[in-house]
């Protein structure tokens, strides 16, 4: 029997019973349409976190205790000493040490409570902020513990919306600033994280926290090799800290040091396994839709029992039979695989247009990879589930299957 | 019926029939010596449990001996494979069921198209001309296109025929033909394939009905498994007394 038969009657073996074809396929275009749906989200997701931590220069390097990423590790660690012995190796620049102050922001009758980092004027260059009015921070600023400040984007308009907050005086905590310049907005997601720090000399917010000699986080930039120098980085404070770790053992340190690109690195295999598993679970609804095509499959077995007799006595070996009832499985799920990624694709554009509304900058995307993969995923359900109700089939007795009613 | 010096076109020597069903054998068809020649047309006689059936169903080649030989065309068939089984049917053989056996919701055409779908010796073009052929041949090509359901059960028949006919196979295997029709149907029906064989083609009719048999040239009675005649002369002696064959 050449192919272009076998798949004729196969079509319609199927449309025969429409009702119950369409039904059948229904599973399969739940699963298939959740696999895309729940792939290209990841990948959207991904994508546009990659494009947000990309603005960092790969060269920047961070430094923190460990207590601010682990419950029940010492939050203090670091100290002042520690940036300026780093400071010493002569394959960094810009080392930066900064001091989180937890203070209420106000203005007028504004209340906020962004993020208030005590720094040097180096963590713009480190973060690549730019700057849209009035200053950054000057060496002068910290040398003689000025009260100004420099804000995130999106903590000026929030607290000035439309007039200048240049030489405005604001209260962080009890104190008085003088806000002298305001940073460019990032946007997007990260916009969230960076457009809203305000920015104070470092020697200010010292006397602001009681954390001593300690810091919170070590920002700098690497002139050289990045891996090399963060070798160094490390066993500088494994040295400075005293702790034996020759084997690199990260939970032997009391502080996670590592640049941005290993920190994109991490980044991408954590969205990459994120848009996995929400493949996986989709996978697991185009598992059902499987089953339910076994399930038919089987039904129409016993049902056509009669017909594949008849097929089998003017002469259908047993091949031909297996191909039809495995075209017929493969056809339903193909079927509804196709409709499924259109269903699953648009309603993934759809929730990624709303999405971007309240993001911004959000591009779905819906890779020919993984149209292929999920095209795969229905043809594959297709011969997997059919194969035992087609081999039954194929095996079914001539004689046996004509006398069964 | 002078055929005798050419190969016969079906002969079993002590062909022997049982099925075993837990464990218990019960044996169906006992020592079973037949040769039939081409063009023949034959009646296999019986009450139901006498083995026609089985006997048809192995010379069809739908089933096997369990013991003795069968010669196809002077071939031995013994120890074929399943598949080896169904090229044969393909190509030689062909049923007319009882109960019709028609693929539902399926026109008439597409029907009678089935046995080219698995015949390999047919071109893809040749088929129309072929299975319009067929359609013709049992007088129903004004309704090629109906759906199966849509016709009588005499029509039916006629398009199982026409089904039987369409891969010109050297013998036609009628089971029970009649059997679900009514009379003036089932006449038809036998009419036709009189007409078969009149024109050439070898048929095998398998009926439990004295009437249906007389339109054979050839009886061949079973009982209990065993071959109790096998009578060449009936259409003489019919036709001797100057009866006429209905």
């Amino acid at each position: 029997m050449i192919l272009s038969d076998t798949a004729r009657s196969a079509f319609e073996g199927l449309t025969r019973n429409t009702t119950r074809s369409l039904l059948t396929t229904l599973g399969i275009v739940i699963g298939v349409g959740s696999v895309v749906l729940m792939v290209s989200l990841g990948a959207t997701f991904q994508r546009f976190i990659l494009d947000q931590v990309s603005t960092f220069s790969g060269n920047t390097f961070e430094i923190q205790s460990k207590g601010l990423e682990e419950y029940g590790k010492d939050p203090m660690t670091l100290t002042e000493a520690d940036a300026e012995a780093i400071a010493k190796l002569s394959t960094v620049k810009n080392v930066v040490a900064v001091i989180f102050v937890a203070k209420k922001v106000t203005y007028g009758t504004e209340e906020l409570s962004p993020m208030i980092l005590g720094a040097s004027k180096d963590i713009f260059t480190n973060w690549s902020m730019k700057l849209e009015l009035g200053r950054l921070l000057t060496d002068g600023d910290l040398k003689g513990g000025k009260s100004v400040a420099v804000l995130g984007n999106k903590t000026a308009e929030d607290l000035f919306g439309n007039a200048n907050p240049l030489g405005k005086r604001i209260s962080v905590g009890e104190r008085k600033f003088t806000v002298v310049g305001v940073l460019k907005a990032l946007g997007g997601a990260m916009g969230t994280q960076m457009d809203t720090p305000i920015y104070v000399p470092f020697t200010v917010a010292k006397t602001m926290t009681n954390k001593g000699l300690f810091v919170d986080y070590i920002s700098l930039q690497t002139t050289g090799n990045t891996d090399l120098t963060g070798e160094d980085i490390k066993s500088l404070l494994r040295q400075r800290h005293k702790i034996d770790n020759p084997n690199d053992d990260p939970d032997k340190d009391d502080f996670i040091a590592r640049s941005f690109s290993q920190a994109m690195d991490i980044l991408e295999t954590v969205t990459l396994s994120i848009t996995l598993f929400l493949g996986l679970i989709a996978g697991i609804s185009l598992l059902v839709g499987g089953i339910g095509i076994m399930n038919i499959m089987l039904v129409s077995v016993t049902e056509r029992t009669k017909e594949i007799g008849l097929r089998k006595a003017v002469g259908a070996k047993r091949r031909d039979i297996l191909l039809q009832f495995l075209l017929e499985a493969v056809t339903l799920t193909l079927f509804g695989g196709l409709i499924g990624i259109v269903g699953g694709g648009y309603l993934g554009f759809i929730l990624t247009r709303i999405a971007a509304r309240f993001i911004g900058d959000l591009s779905f995307a819906l890779t020919p990879g993984s149209i292929l993969l999920s095209l795969g995923m229905a043809v594959g359900t297709g011969l997997i589930f059919g194969l035992y109700p087609a081999l039954r089939a194929s095996k079914l007795h001539p004689i046996e299957a004509l006398r069964f009613e | 019926m002078t055929s005798s010096k050419t190969t016969p076109l079906i002969e079993t020597i002590g062909l022997n029939k049982s099925y075993v069903n837990d464990e218990v054998e019960t044996p169906v068809l006992h020592d079973i010596n037949l040769s039939i020649s081409s063009g023949e047309f034959v009646a296999i006689m019986g009450p139901s449990g006498s083995g026609k059936s089985t006997l048809m169903h192995i010379l069809g080649f739908l089933d096997v001996p369990t013991s003795g030989h069968y010669n196809f065309k002077g071939a031995s068939t013994e120890e074929k494979s399943e598949d080896e089984l169904a090229r044969i049917r393909s190509a030689s053989v062909s049923f007319v069921f009882q109960s019709f056996n028609l693929l539902p919701r399926t026109s008439v055409f597409d029907n009678v198209m089935l046995p080219l779908l698995y015949n390999s010796a047919t071109r893809v073009s040749e088929r129309k001309d072929r299975v319009m052929k067929a359609i013709e041949s049992v007088g129903l090509t004004d309704r090629a296109t109906y759906l199966s359901n849509q016709l009588s059960g005499g029509q039916q028949q006629r398009v199982a025929i026409a089904r039987a006919l369409v891969t010109t196979p050297e013998i036609i295997f009628a089971d029970e033909p009649t059997g679900n029709l009514d009379s003036t149907s089932g006449t038809h029906v036998m009419e036709i394939l009189q007409n078969l064989h009149r024109s050439g083609h070898t048929i095998i009719l398998v009926t439990h009905e004295q009437m249906t048999a007389e339109h054979a040239e050839r009886i061949i009675r079973l009982h209990d498994g065993h071959v109790i005649s096998d009578d060449r002369a009936f259409t003489r002696r019919i036709a001797k007394r100057g009866g006429q064959i209905k």
